[in-house]
């Protein structure tokens, strides 16, 4: 594994620990913070998780381009 | 700059930014959250106080509130006393006797005011007999006209209590899962093409949107799960819905790495369409069937009502109907991506070797 591909398993090892613990730490302290004005927070929760979701997909279609791409310079 | 086949992915995005603008600055219809106190006897005075949300109450002149038993039983409150804009002191006389034969009854509190326009909330106190002898007379339950409601003006979204402002989920999370099932739609369509042509192309197509698919199906599981957390108060239940729905995901999981295997390409390929065929088709009664079947607490399911009342109304469907649109746009965009760099992989290695 090179310095550039562990970068990338790292990020994307974050992104999914965020999303992971996003709901668990509403349970913990922020419970309240999220009953608040009506819910509306669990509204941006769910925003949030779609977004990021769609983040972590592209950035691995993102990480199988550059793959590819190194692949063809290393041809020519 | 914007090359030729752009016009269904930029709008595919205005659409979204649309949903997001409306569905999260549009304002609720006011509502109650709580009423104390809950029960009451005949021919009490009680001093209802009444909790408001989005409620302008402060700023009433002509405030007037019910307590209704059906259309013909009801009884007017005297006295209309705000604090500010969402706390009323709402004051009733029971009458002495009850309107029926029954021993408990439960009232509903009608709220009507010239900037909220008219409101319910169902259940608001119960009623019982003071004395142990059941004496009805509707006579002085009735006569109560509740004559003409204000009506408020612009766009609002229902008021339902226990989702309140997470009513705008329906816009994210059950759009999410009516997109997947129109990508599914789109797979299993390109899965009987590849069959049909063995052309290899279609089944690329066809893995690429149901990869998406199964992603949209995780944001669903996912997002479904956070809103469970603050309406239903728990993370997962044992929902018939939930638990099909999970077993539809891990079908499709297997499919993915039926699609993932390193074997030879046509026989993978074959395999995978009939796979996935089979899937979608285990799929409509895992989703649509089963879970109308018995109770359940999804809207549409189990005698629920669903896509219509005030779970559903038109307010709601200006935004919905445009979300699915969106996401199933963003959907199609990323597997249109996924097949393009498969597509250039493919023909590299095939140069190559």
């Amino acid at each position: 594994m090179n310095s550039k591909s562990i970068r990338h398993y790292l990020l994307l090892n974050i992104t999914w620990i965020m999303l992971c613990i996003l709901p668990l730490t509403s349970q913990a302290q922020g419970l309240d913070f999220l009953r608040s004005t009506g819910k509306i927070y669990t509204v941006v929760v769910v925003i949030a998780i779609i977004f990021i979701g769609l983040a972590i997909y592209l950035i691995r279609l993102d990480n199988k381009l550059t793959k590819l791409e190194n692949h063809i310079k290393n041809e020519q | 700059m914007i090359q030729k086949g752009m016009w269904w992915k930029l709008s595919g995005i205005i659409i979204f930014l649309y949903v997001l603008w409306g569905g999260l600055t549009i304002p609720l219809r006011p509502g109650i959250t709580s009423i104390t106190p809950s029960s009451a006897k005949t021919g009490d005075t009680v001093t209802l106080k009444a909790t408001g949300y989005n409620t302008h109450f402060a700023s009433v002149k002509k405030g007037r509130a019910w307590l209704k038993l059906d259309s013909i039983h009801a009884t007017k409150s005297l006295d209309w006393q705000s604090t500010d804009d969402n706390h009323v002191s709402l004051r009733f006389v029971l009458p002495q006797t009850l309107p029926n034969a029954s021993e408990v009854f439960p009232l509903h509190l009608i709220i009507d005011n010239e900037t909220d326009g008219a409101f319910v909330h169902p259940n608001a106190i119960f009623i019982s007999s003071a004395t142990d002898t059941l004496s009805f007379d509707n006579t002085s339950w009735s006569g109560h006209d509740l004559g003409q409601f204000s009506e408020h003006t612009g766009i609002q979204f229902p008021y339902r209590s226990i989702l309140n402002e997470t009513i705008r989920n329906t816009f994210f999370h059950v759009a999410l899962w009516f997109a997947m099932f129109l990508l599914l739609i789109f797979g299993v369509y390109y899965s009987i093409q590849y069959l049909r042509t063995a052309d290899y192309d279609f089944d690329r197509k066809a893995s690429a949107y149901t990869n998406i698919a199964v992603l949209y199906g995780i944001f669903g599981i996912l997002t479904g799960s956070v809103w469970a957390k603050f309406t239903w108060n728990t993370f997962w239940t044992n929902d018939v819905k939930l638990n099909m729905t999970a077993i539809a995901l891990l079908i499709y999981l297997a499919y993915i790495i039926l699609r993932g295997m390193n074997y030879d390409q046509d026989k993978r390929a074959r395999l995978a369409a009939i796979y996935n065929i089979f899937a979608f088709i285990a799929l409509i009664p895992l989703v649509f069937v089963i879970p109308r079947m018995t109770d359940s607490l999804h809207p549409g399911n189990g005698g629920n009502p669903a896509l219509g009342g005030e779970d559903l109304d038109h307010t709601l469907r200006m935004f919905f109907y445009p979300s699915i649109i969106a996401l199933f746009l963003i959907g199609k965009w990323i597997a249109e991506l996924t097949i393009r760099f498969e597509r250039v992989k493919d023909y590299f290695y095939l140069k190559n070797t």
